[in-house]
């Protein structure tokens, strides 16, 4: 940076600092804003990040506000995977950069969100080719053999859509584990965890799961992934960012379609979280912090998370070396064309912070 | 040890976000409606005839405030032609608008886009992200990101859509 960008960048972040903060927010809003930098360190040859953004649709309880980077790149746009409309912020350096850096900060506002189920509104429905998108298989959710065999057994007897999604959750919550040995938050080979009949795993494996049970018996739904923002005002410190520091707080949810309510919340992982880590640890599943959880996250999210997308076999765009990722929720970056390792934040160097702007 | 010291300060200052002009390649212009902070409204279609500059920032964006001088210098170069522009505010409260431009006086006027709606259809997902609009009413060129609106490419650009 030359003097006069450095005079003119000081300036600015004086009239910045002087003013106050506020939020944009209508009732209930927060809003808030993340920091990610990313170093690619150790650089020789072309350099490139994929950086996630939070979700571009508006949603009822998410609305993007803007981007904005800054660093050595010698380019960076928004780009998009095809078939899920992911948005990432692509960055690249030249081979000259030795020390490839950037900044990029997302404003975004959420709202707590709630299925009351006593209201239904027949008239809410997906259409047809959308119903075909969220029930197909992706290459690790197959919908067929073991996993739709296991989805008959567990809806036996269930009736509609939201009874047999419950029975999908409970089952989850009742089977499975949170286990503290996988990487980052799994990988989400559901074909693999169910053959292998050890239902350990973290928010990718346990909610993929879910969400490969329902789509196996023609329930809509889809992983959500994002990263959590800030503690939890439900008194629960394992569903919660505990530091403004979220760089290893990436969360992934999920959410089924129900005709007359629309798309529902779930998150049965994260019951499995609140038995493992939830203060003193390994909590019974009867104790009342674990069923309030359970009946909490059966239809709602705390919406102390960022969504960043809900999509699958993510191809990045202009990586040397393409392999499908499973999922973009993390930050991945490239250098010499080597893919550097997304779910070790010291292999590319990032930090994500987060804080909310008040009002 | 001045140097030293000096030399620390720039690396530790901040980063800088380059951006470049490339052509439009996104189609027609969007509808186009903000409102100024006394409220007036303003439309692409008021500015018929002239080239429009139209920046989307917000008081968060460091790049977006940070070129916001450069834009200025653009603008006092090309006094008396048919050049504006067009700062919109994307979705902050008024309050803070109006103290940033306090903090920060400016030779254009500030818009407001209240909701980030006109943002969104504008595809400005990542800011600063400004727009030439030309005086046919058409974009010809995008920047997203912090762009020198002083330097000279980008003013040759602007002088050619001035023909």
């Amino acid at each position: 940076m030359n003097r006069r960008n450095f005079l003119k960048s000081t300036t600015a972040v004086a009239v910045a600092q002087a003013l106050p903060l506020h939020g944009f927010a209508a009732e209930g809003w927060r809003t808030f804003e993340t920091v990610t930098r990313v170093e690619v360190k150790d650089s020789f040859g072309v350099a490139r990040a994929w950086v996630p953004l939070p979700l571009e649709m508006d949603t009822s309880w998410q609305k993007a506000i803007g981007n904005s980077w800054s660093g050595n790149a010698k380019t960076a746009e928004v780009k998009h995977d095809g078939k899920y409309g992911i948005s990432m912020l692509y960055a690249e350096w030249s081979d000259k950069e030795m020390n490839p850096v950037i900044e990029v900060t997302s404003r975004f506002m959420t709202l707590d969100r709630a299925t009351d189920f006593s209201r239904q509104d027949k008239s809410i429905d997906l259409s047809a080719a959308d119903r075909k998108f969220f029930t197909a298989p992706t290459e690790l959710i197959p919908t067929d053999g073991i996993v739709r065999k296991m989805a008959l057994d567990i809806t036996k007897g269930a009736k509609g859509d939201v009874e047999k999604s419950r029975a999908i959750y409970e089952w989850i919550v009742d089977n499975t584990f949170r286990d503290p040995k996988t990487k980052g938050c799994g990988v989400g080979d559901v074909k693999s965890l169910i053959e292998s009949g050890n239902l350990g795993g973290k928010c990718a494996d346990l909610n993929a799961l879910y969400v490969g049970l329902s789509r196996s018996i023609g329930i809509p739904a889809r992983d959500v992934y994002g990263v959590r923002v800030a503690p939890s005002n439900y008194g629960y410190k394992s569903l919660g960012a505990g530091t403004p520091n979220v760089s290893k707080a990436q969360h992934c949810r999920a959410e089924f379609f129900a005709q007359g309510y629309g798309w529902v919340a779930v998150d049965p992982a994260d019951v499995r979280k609140v038995v493992l880590e939830e203060p003193p640890g390994n909590l019974p599943i009867k104790d009342e912090k674990v069923v309030a959880a359970r009946k909490r996250l059966f239809g709602s999210w705390e919406m102390n998370w960022l969504a960043y997308n809900m999509g699958h076999d993510v191809k990045l765009p202009n990586a040397t070396k393409a392999p499908k990722l499973p999922y973009l929720m993390y930050i991945n970056a490239e250098a010499d064309g080597e893919l550097r390792d997304q779910m070790e934040p010291d292999s590319v160097r990032y930090t994500i912070t987060a804080r909310e702007v008040t009002v | 040890m001045l140097r030293l010291a000096l030399a620390l300060l720039l690396s530790a200052a901040g980063l800088a976000s380059g951006a470049e002009l490339k052509p439009w390649e996104g189609g027609a212009t969007p509808a186009f409606a903000v409102e100024d902070l006394k409220g007036q409204s303003h439309e692409l279609a008021d500015y018929k005839g002239k080239v429009v500059l139209v920046n989307f920032w917000a008081t968060w964006c460091e790049p977006c405030r940070a070129e916001m001088p450069s834009i200025d210098r653009l603008r006092n170069s090309l006094k008396g032609k048919p050049f504006e522009v067009l700062a919109v505010n994307m979705a902050e409260p008024l309050s803070r608008i109006e103290k940033f431009s306090a903090a920060m006086p400016l030779g254009f006027p500030l818009m407001r886009d209240r909701d980030g709606s006109v943002g969104k259809t504008w595809k400005a997902k990542l800011l600063p992200a400004s727009y030439l609009i030309g005086r046919d009413g058409r974009i010809h060129y995008v920047a997203y990101g912090e762009l020198d609106w002083s330097s000279e490419p980008v003013r040759k650009r602007v002088n050619e859509l001035l023909q």
